[in-house]
Parts: C-alpha cells; structure tokens; sequence
C-alpha cells in the first residue's frame, strides 16, 4: 500500500469511523430527511414541482457537499497543525505530493459517501417525477467537481492560515456567496453584475446545469459550457492547493 | 357614377373580407391512441384539421392550441409552457379548398378537468375561427408518495445513529 493510500485511508476512516465523522453523515442525513418530510404533506405537487423537487434536493446535497469538503480540505491541514500531527507527517520521507494527494484522496472519499448517502433520498422524493437518473448523473459529473474544488480551497486555507478557525471562517464566507444562486433566481442576477458572477462562479455553473437537465430535460453532454466552469475551478484550486502545500513552513 | 362606383368597391370589399372569415373552418378531435384515462405524466395528442372551403387562398394563416382548466373554483387558463413544446403552426396560405392537418402532443403535468381548443386566424380574416371544445380530465397521480419519503427519512438517520452507538460502545 503506498503512502498516499495509507493517508487517503486514514483520511476517510476519520470520517466514516469516528464518532465525530459519523455526526456529520448524520447532521447531513437529518437536513435531508427533513427536507423529506416536508414534501410529504403535499398533495397539490404537479409533475413539474416534482422536477423542482429534485432540483431542490440536488442544489442542496452540492452545498452541504461543498460544507462537508471545505471543513474535511481545511482539518486536513489546519486541523493537524492544531492537533500536533502535522509536523510529524510532513517530516515522514513521503513526498509533499504524495501527502497532499492522500489528502484530497480523503476529501473525494467524503463526498463519494455524501453522495451515495443522497441517492435514496432523491429516489425517494423524484422516482415518480421526471429525469431522476439524470439529475444524480448531473450531480455527479458538474456537482462533484464544485464539491471538491471547495475541500482543496480548504486545504489551501488550512495552508495558508495558522488557525483553523480563520480558515472555517473565510471559507464559509465564500462558500455562502459562491452558493447565492440557490436562493436568488435567474431573474434577480440578470444585470451586468449578476452575468458576470454566474459566469466565473462554478455554483452558478452547477446550478444552470441542474435547471437545464432536470427540470428542462437537456441532455448532460449540452450542458459542456457548465462542465467546464467546474473543471477549470478544480483543475485551478488544485494547482493552488499544490502551491500552498508545498510552501508549509511548520 | 363615382358614388356608385365607391360603393361597389367597399361591398367587394366587404363580401371577399366577409368570405375569409367564413371560409376557414377548424375541427379538432383526440388522437385515437390516447389513453382512455389519463393521469399525470402521460401524453396526450390532438388532431386538427384546418380547412379553407372558400374559393380564394387564405393568407397568412396562424393557427394556435389553448388549454383552460375547468375544475370549479380553479377555473383557470392554463400556461403551456410546461405541457407542450408545440404551441402554434403558421402557413403562408392555404389554398381553395385545401386543408392544413396539424398535430398537437402535450405533456400532463397536473390533475385536473381541461378544455383544450384551437383556434385559428388569417391576415385578410376579421374574427377568431375557433374549433370545438376537446375535453379531459387527468387523474391525480402521486409524485412525493410518504411510503417511500418516510421509510428513507427516518431510516437513514436511525441507521447512521445505530453505528454512533456501536462506535461508542467499542470505545
């Protein structure tokens, strides 16, 4: 087993064999299930609110993903300094690429068991509406790498600032603004400003693709404008978090 | 003899205006496959069939699907935009005698008792020609069904407390 398996494993195990890696899968499955048990008292839903549904659902497992990966991209590095580890790991003849890459290892695995922890619930709630299977494949070819680029932009945070704290706080900050077009329409960010903010920002790119798939029944492969937002923010926060990695002092 | 000459020119006028509203008929009736009772999610398709049984071609003609609902105290006209992508057929002229079929598929997407009716205008024609009423009713159907929702919302959470347990008892 090499180096970066044994941190990605060490990684992940933190978070699906804890106790405190549990009560996260369990806050995210209670948000959904809530969210659940809203929708079951409505009678009046037409076909088309259960595509909304789904489109909901979807919009929120992308933002408690991007939670889940900032808070792991961040404990990953700040966490450590906090707790002595880091040191210790850094000075272990691995190279710096090596951890790093068991490290973002560890935040890919957190978000493939939030994603498969969202899936009965999508049944659950869209098995009668329409496009269901394209919304999860929508989730998982633009959600994904949004979700992830927000556990590397916490590990450079993580990187970058000595407190943990700093770093939560930074990046909610930009994960609340980046996520904005969950709750403002398309209509309130038709100016000048609101264009440009959808066109650089990877939730804008996420949430697009999700309205066009599943409530406008597009295929995913037309949605490639939106695919690439998400793939230059990961390949960008990847290269960044490379960067800060590298440059850990202690 | 100018004054005669007038009136004949505006009672011309009047007959070929009076002969394009005339002439345009519009009938409409349900495809033969539609669903004997349909409920949310199926299509449905209607057949129209617009006819110019004058002698001169008519112009400019558009022709346009509506859809009211019915179901009392929500009598209502119904946006198309999510029931069917087709919504209006247009043609530069029908000629005499000739007939334009068109066909009109849409999506149910909400219970209820409709009235679905095409109608039809041209550029010389001055009143709306409009075919007879085509009426269904779409059964509900449920789409966030609780034996599915609950069984999921509360299990999940139950299992994931069942290994919060376990971690604590191995601990």
């Amino acid at each position: 087993m090499t180096a970066t398996s044994l941190i990605a494993r060490k990684e992940s195990g933190e978070l699906l064999l804890s106790l405190r890696g549990l009560a996260w899968l369990m806050a995210v499955a209670v948000s959904l299930s809530l969210f659940g048990l809203l929708l079951v008292s409505n009678t009046e839903l037409s076909l088309l609110d259960n595509a909304q549904v789904v489109y909901d659902m979807v919009g929120i497992v992308t933002a408690l993903g991007g939670l889940l990966s900032l808070v792991v991209g961040i404990d990953a590095v700040a966490g450590e300094r906090e707790r002595g580890s880091l040191v210790p790991l850094l000075l272990t003849p691995v190279s710096r690429d090596a951890i790093l890459a068991g490290k973002l290892g560890g935040v890919a695995i957190a978000w493939a068991v939030m994603y498969v922890l969202a899936l009965p619930y999508l049944w659950a709630v869209g098995s009668t509406g329409q496009n269901l299977i394209q919304g999860m494949l929508v989730l998982a070819v633009v959600g994904s790498p949004v979700v992830l680029g927000f556990g590397f932009f916490g590990m450079i945070l993580g990187s970058r600032l000595t407190s943990a704290r700093a770093g939560l706080f930074t990046g909610l900050i930009t994960l609340i603004a980046s996520a904005s077009p969950l709750l403002l329409g398309p209509s309130l960010r038709q100016s000048a400003i609101g264009r440009a903010f959808d066109a650089v920002n990877p939730f804008s790119a996420a949430v697009n693709a999700y309205d066009a798939v599943i409530i406008d029944s597009q295929t995913i492969a037309s949605q490639w404008p939106h695919i690439a937002v998400a793939a230059v923010w990961i390949g960008l926060l990847l290269w960044l978090a490379r960067s800060a990695f590298r440059r850990i002092a202690r | 003899m100018k004054f005669a000459t007038i009136l004949l020119a505006i009672a011309i006028a009047f007959s070929a205006t009076a002969a394009s509203a005339t002439s345009l008929s519009v009938d409409l009736r349900p495809a033969a496959e539609n669903p004997t009772a349909p409920q949310m999610g199926d299509h449905l398709s209607f057949h129209s069939v617009i006819g110019n049984e004058g002698d001169t071609p008519i112009n400019a003609l558009v022709a346009w699907i509506s859809l009211v609902q019915i179901d009392k105290g929500k009598e209502q006209p119904v946006d198309l935009e999510d029931w069917s992508a087709h919504k209006a057929v247009t043609t530069t002229s029908v000629p005499p005698h000739g007939t334009i079929q068109s066909d009109w598929p849409m999506r149910l997407i909400q219970a209820g008792h409709y009235r679905v009716v095409v109608s039809a205008v041209s550029r010389d024609g001055t009143r709306l020609v409009a075919s007879p009423f085509v009426d269904f009713t779409v059964r509900q159907k449920p789409v966030v069904e609780s034996q599915r929702v609950l069984p999921v919302a509360l299990g999940i959470p139950m299992l994931i407390g069942v290994g919060m347990l376990w971690r604590r008892r191995r601990h």
